[in-house]
């Protein structure tokens, strides 16, 4: 539970590397420094960097499929085609702006979960059995947590949906394959799978604050109020830019949880980003297209994300 | 506000406030808990709601009901997944015979002969284990709940070992090779997942197709290499374990290193003996991270591995896609497939919370 090993280590492991002619000890040091790195980089240059190098290429292509047997360069149109291509625009468009969307709502849920839980928690003191509760939802798999959602908010046959009428609580079922069911349901269900895991983060943010600094405040007659936001807020800073980053990168990565709700076939208000990329490389046929997309997507994500971690490590010393 | 502050005082002192916090939270917390058990629970009592009654609110395992001799065969076929070829066989009806959709149960035992009790006795269990049943014999669940587990625990003792080797290979960050190194790791966490998916797949096939008996469809080689296929990408590395496990090995003094030298250790047993207790706590909360992640992996195993040697969740969207009207099926193959992991998940709770709880300091 100690920070103790990133803080000021992480800024002298940026030192610039010493450049020096080695001695015999220090090759036999190198050597062996490479042979405990090489099998697990082999894996990695194999899999994921030679990948990124065979992608490279393919982008400038008409590369339809996996094994398309004609492949023509076409120069940059695959790239110009978001903004000039209609069909690639009438696919797109939508899916981003749905996207956004449940990007917004989904960081919402963030807050509503995560930290008001992990306030909670604070106020009452940690306790273990709470944690587990809260935690448990991230069990279930992406697709577990599609099928869950339909069989919770499925129109005629959504468990939830039968109790709250039965209850008297709501006078029209809600309908998960409706535009506005997709929006508001699958953030509520993936928030409720992530709650632990941005309550841990808020949580641990809030045990790092000095207590001296809270009964200070307390002595001084702060309201609670004043307290989160004169005293809590500022000192977790890192807390919400962790869970920035996490929700940013997870909600456009968000995949299975589509899946399950049909997004491949049936279900064309469940088509975010990630099922449209899918979508262009598996069924229609427009592979470099839609690897042209998701990198063209993923660029300013980076940026956003390498922003936001530069802060947080300027917030940290 | 001046009077309100003063009443504020005088109805809430401390001592109370406090209690009202607990108490607050403490409802909270009860209505969280149920909010959170309630899915899992909806999901156990649904799969044995079969689909005919779904429409209905069921809180609880439904009665079963006695079958009716009017259904029409079609109907069972539909809503679930009867198997005619099954049904004609444990009646006794030649295959060649061919059952209207419209005929009735009754009609069936008076144009063949089958007595009702037969009939009634094929259904017995119908309503109520009918997703069980046809999850348990239809599908291959617990060959897939094998090949998961067997992926999984692979995959996290390989994972571990490999950054493990990494991070000792790397630690210090002196050298020029080990910050490159080090970079080159530091670029997955930008790589969009689906830029490289195509080729990584392109890759893994040429590596398979080295070994002779993978193009046999269903040798054991086949099934093997496409096991393998999926822990090689789930032990490769990620930016996250390279970080932990190169600033974790950073922060053991050298000393200790040298020390197990001058006593004649190997950098073996320099990291089996000394740095793997030391690394406890990072070690447990990057299994307790990816455990659930490499469990409910979906796309590489939906990708890569046939239907007949799928792991859960594939084979869950196959059950869904299969029997897509049968829903006690589906959420029979969805909380099947959970409750190992949550049964793994309550035993280990205190790895668990101690291991996110570092994980989330980490970030």
């Amino acid at each position: 539970m100690q920070s103790a090993t990133t803080g000021p280590l992480s800024a002298e492991l940026m030192r610039r590397p010493v450049k020096r002619r080695p001695s015999k000890l220090e090759r036999r040091r190198i050597l062996q420094d490479w042979a405990f790195i090489s099998p697990q980089l082999i894996l990695f240059v194999g899999l994921t960097i030679v990948p990124l190098f065979i992608a490279i290429p393919i982008l400038f292509t008409d590369m339809s499929m996996f094994n398309d047997p004609q492949v023509n360069p076409v120069g940059f149109r695959n790239f110009t085609a978001l903004f000039t291509d209609r069909s690639v625009q009438r696919d797109y468009m939508p899916a981003l702006s749905k996207t956004l969307a449940f990007v917004a709502l989904n960081y919402t849920t963030v807050y509503i979960f995560g930290l008001s839980l992990a306030l909670l928690m604070y106020e009452v003191g940690f306790r273990g059995g709470f944690f587990t509760v809260v935690y448990l939802p991230l069990m279930l798999s992406g697709l577990a947590t599609g099928y869950t959602a339909v069989m919770l908010f499925a129109r005629e046959s959504g468990t939830v949906n039968l109790l709250l009428l039965e209850l008297n609580l709501i006078k029209k079922a809600f309908d998960i394959y409706s535009p506005a069911g997709t929006m508001f349901i699958l953030p509520l269900l993936v928030g409720w799978r992530y709650a632990g895991y941005n309550m841990a983060i808020f949580l641990s943010g809030l045990l790092g604050i000095p207590e001296e600094t809270i009964e200070a405040a307390i002595v001084d007659g702060a309201s609670y109020w004043q307290r989160l936001w004169k005293v809590y807020f500022p000192q977790m800073m890192p807390a919400f830019i962790i869970a920035t980053i996490s929700c940013l990168i997870g909600s456009f990565a968000v995949f299975d949880e589509l899946v399950a709700m049909g997004a491949l076939y049936y279900n064309p208000e469940a088509k975010l980003l990630s099922i449209l990329f899918f979508m262009y490389g598996f069924q229609v046929k427009r592979l470099a297209q839609g690897m042209t997309l998701a990198l063209q997507t993923g660029i300013p994500l980076i940026a956003v994300g390498m922003l936001l971690q530069r802060l947080q490590r300027r917030l940290q010393y | 506000m001046a009077i309100s502050n003063s009443l504020q005082k005088t109805v809430f002192t401390p001592a109370r406030q406090k209690l009202l916090v607990r108490v607050v939270a403490f409802v909270v917390m009860a209505i969280y808990t149920i909010l959170t058990v309630f899915p899992f629970y909806a999901l156990f009592v649904r799969s044995f709601v079969s689909t005919k009654v779904s429409t209905q609110l069921w809180l609880w395992i439904p009665p079963g009901e006695e079958l009716h001799m009017g259904q029409e065969v079609g109907n069972l076929a539909v809503f679930y997944q009867l198997d005619l070829r099954d049904f004609k066989e444990a009646m006794g009806i030649p295959q060649t015979e061919f059952l209207m959709a419209r005929t009735t149960l009754k009609e069936v035992s008076e144009e063949y002969n089958v007595p009702e009790e037969k009939i009634k006795d094929y259904f017995k269990d119908y309503y109520l284990f009918n997703g069980w049943i046809t999850l348990l014999k239809k599908t291959d669940f617990f060959g897939s709940l094998g090949r998961s587990l067997l992926i999984t625990v692979a995959s996290l003792i390989g994972i571990t070992v490999l950054s493990i080797f990494t991070g000792y290979g790397l630690a210090g960050l002196r050298r020029r090779y080990q910050m490159a190194v080090y970079n080159l790791y530091l670029l997955q966490m930008v790589i969009p997942a689906m830029l490289i998916l195509l080729p990584q797949y392109q890759m893994i096939q040429w590596l398979v197709n080295i070994f002779p008996g993978y193009a046999v469809q269903g040798s054991f080689a086949r099934r093997a290499l496409q096991l393998l296929a999926i822990i090689l990408i789930n032990i490769k590395g990620t930016a996250m374990s390279t970080m932990i496990y190169t600033s974790a090995i950073s922060a053991i003094p050298r000393d200790l290193e040298d020390s197990a030298y001058i006593d004649g250790a190997s950098p073996l047993q320099y990291i089996r003996h000394i740095l793997f207790p030391l690394l406890k706590v990072p070690i447990i909360s990057l299994i307790v991270i990816q455990l659930p992640a490499v469990y409910n992996q979906f796309l590489e195993p939906y990708v890569y591995l046939d239907p007949a040697n799928s792991t859960l969740l594939p084979l869950m969207q196959t059950v869904a896609g299969q029997f897509s009207t049968n829903y006690q099926v589906i959420y029979a193959c969805v909380f099947a497939s959970v409750i190992p992991l949550v049964i793994v998940y309550i035993i280990f709770r205190r790895f668990f919370v101690e291991g996110v709880m570092a994980g989330a300091i980490k970030g």
